[in-house]
């Protein structure tokens, strides 16, 4: 278990995360540290919460506004990344990945201007701050592609659409769901930002501004605890989707 | 003696250079291939191409596939008759017809054809490690190949299984690449490219890495496909010597030659007219021996 590139069994990883967990939420029950609240009393407020439907209703919110928001990412960045192998089409999907350097903040008025209320300001806020890591992703494992795909189109005769069809979006597909899993994060960081500025229809984000705004931490740390499950659960769903859609990939 | 004769070229390698990186690989190669006529026998040919490591092979073989362009020169292959492309399903010995219209004997000399440019896609290829795609099933990725050939419209699942029953596979048509056996990658890959209907099959180092037993397999398994069909011809890229001359008609060795900076042909061998192509235990014979030695000598 010491030793480096050691393997271990499935049952010993979750045993041994498990004992890691559990130590170290010991070290910091025994521990506290100044305002930090306790595992405990932050387990209490979590309990709280499971039991009220502020957190579920508020959860439903954002889970639809990120699922809508990854359903137009992924739209857009599959129409810009698979045209990217047309040169034509190329300086464009370069021009988004390069996006990803721009920050929301001087733009938010812009969008506002753009768009009709806060749902729509909401939707493309998150939109605009995804699609770039996901062309960026996505371009990379274009980029990878091993020239026998297209050497082995080429000896079937197969022309350069119906190579780009085969290769990038038959053979490709399944890293879409791995490009999603591995970017899920961005959005799940964003939705808590772009919730606030648009407070009305609720929100896990628009609930943690809330608690932040009066320093309630044991809530505060509560709700980070439940957007971290959320996001290991989505994590862990979508690995699971992609070895269910292209059975391959487990191979 | 064998009597046998020759007929129209079926593929002609003109003044080939390949420089790549400042560096002359290729220099000014010619050799063609004629079709091979056998008194009361249909059957195709078996052509080397052998060489030494890194002296250009690859190269070569990825220029007669149309996969690459050479610096200088062309590589022409038969093209189609005037009222478009020959019947071209391969047809095994003792084995059913794999398309009922298959009946006719194959256009041999007497119908007009050309010697044209080749194009990627005109030749079957076997790379050496039996690339598959692999996000298809067995079974897709020879339906892509059966797609891809006229002859075989409407009649593509038929001519799958009876390939795959022909070529041992049946009970791997719906397993991935990843899931095959190195020897079943390989049948998987000559099926796809008999399937896609090319005349010319190109195997890159066909028997490297392979142990006894299945060489045997894989040397039957080429003399199987070679035999299918007048003009099918496989061209062998190898340095296996004594495994590719064995099984083949031709052979042209690439080598350095005096005063050249790239490889070239440096000499070919007609085994037909050395008594030995199509003999069995061809191995045994004191003229066999005698030829490997001279190809030796050639690299």
């Amino acid at each position: 278990m010491f030793k480096p590139f050691e393997r271990i069994h499935r049952t010993t990883v979750i045993m041994l995360v498990a004992i890691q967990v559990i130590v170290l939420l010991s070290i910091w029950q025994a521990a506290p540290v100044g305002l930090i609240p306790s595992p405990l009393r932050i387990g209490e407020a979590l309990g709280g919460l499971f039991t009220s439907s502020l957190l579920w209703d508020n959860v439903l919110v954002s889970l639809l506004l990120t699922l809508k928001a990854l359903f137009y990412s992924v739209l857009i960045t599959l129409v810009f990344s698979y045209l990217s192998v047309v040169p034509f089409f190329r300086p464009l999907a370069h021009f988004i990945v390069k996006c990803r350097y721009l920050t929301l903040t001087g733009l938010i008025f812009i969008f506002t201007l753009l768009t009709r209320d806060g749902s729509q300001l909401k939707l493309s806020l998150l939109v605009f701050g995804i699609v770039p890591f996901f062309t960026t992703s996505f371009l990379s494992v274009i980029l990878q592609t091993n020239a026998q795909e297209f050497e082995l189109c080429q000896t079937l005769g197969y022309s350069r659409w119906q190579s780009l069809y085969e290769v990038i979006v038959v053979g490709k597909a399944d890293q879409v769901f791995e490009v999603v899993r591995q970017n899920f994060a961005i959005a799940w960081m964003m939705i808590t930002m772009v919730e606030g500025l648009s407070m009305s229809e609720g929100g896990i984000g628009t609930l943690l501004i809330k608690y932040n705004k009066y320093n309630d931490l044991v809530h505060v740390i509560a709700l980070q605890a439940v957007i971290f499950g959320l996001g290991l659960f989505f994590d862990h769903l979508l690995g699971r989707l992609r070895h269910w859609f292209f059975p391959y990939t487990k191979l | 003696m064998t009597i046998y004769s020759k007929g129209e070229t079926l593929l002609q390698v003109k003044n080939i250079s390949l420089t790549y990186d400042n560096k002359c690989i290729l220099s000014d190669i010619n050799f063609s291939i004629d079709d091979i006529i056998r008194p009361g026998i249909q059957q195709g040919q078996v052509v080397s191409l052998i060489g030494r490591s890194g002296i250009g092979k690859t190269q070569l073989f990825r220029i007669l596939s149309g996969l690459q362009k050479p610096d200088k020169g062309e590589i022409l292959v038969r093209g189609c008759p005037e009222n478009g492309s020959p019947k071209n399903i391969t047809r095994f010995p003792d084995s059913a017809n794999i398309c009922p219209s298959d009946d006719e004997p194959p256009v041999r000399s007497g119908k007009p054809w050309t010697l044209r440019p080749v194009h990627a896609g005109d030749m079957g290829v076997i790379f050496q490690n039996y690339y598959q795609f692999g996000w298809r099933t067995v079974e897709q990725s020879l339906r892509l190949a059966a797609h891809q050939n006229k002859a075989l419209m409407g009649a593509e699942n038929d001519a799958i299984l009876e390939y795959a029953a022909q070529f041992d596979l049946s009970d791997v048509l719906k397993r991935y690449p990843k899931q095959l056996s190195g020897g079943q990658q390989q049948r998987v890959s000559i099926i796809q490219q008999l399937l896609k209907g090319s005349d010319f099959l190109l195997l890159d180092e066909p028997f490297s890495g392979l142990d006894v037993c299945v060489l045997d397999k894989v040397v039957s398994l080429l003399l199987k496909v070679s035999l299918s069909h007048e003009f099918k011809t496989l061209i062998i890229v190898s340095h296996d010597i004594v495994t590719t001359v064995a099984i083949s008609d031709t052979v042209f060795i690439l080598g350095k030659k005096n005063g050249l900076e790239g490889s070239t042909i440096v000499q070919s061998i007609d085994l037909m007219e050395r008594g030995l192509a199509w003999q069995e235990h061809v191995q045994e014979k004191k003229a066999f021996t005698e030829t490997i030695r001279e190809i030796k000598a050639c690299l």
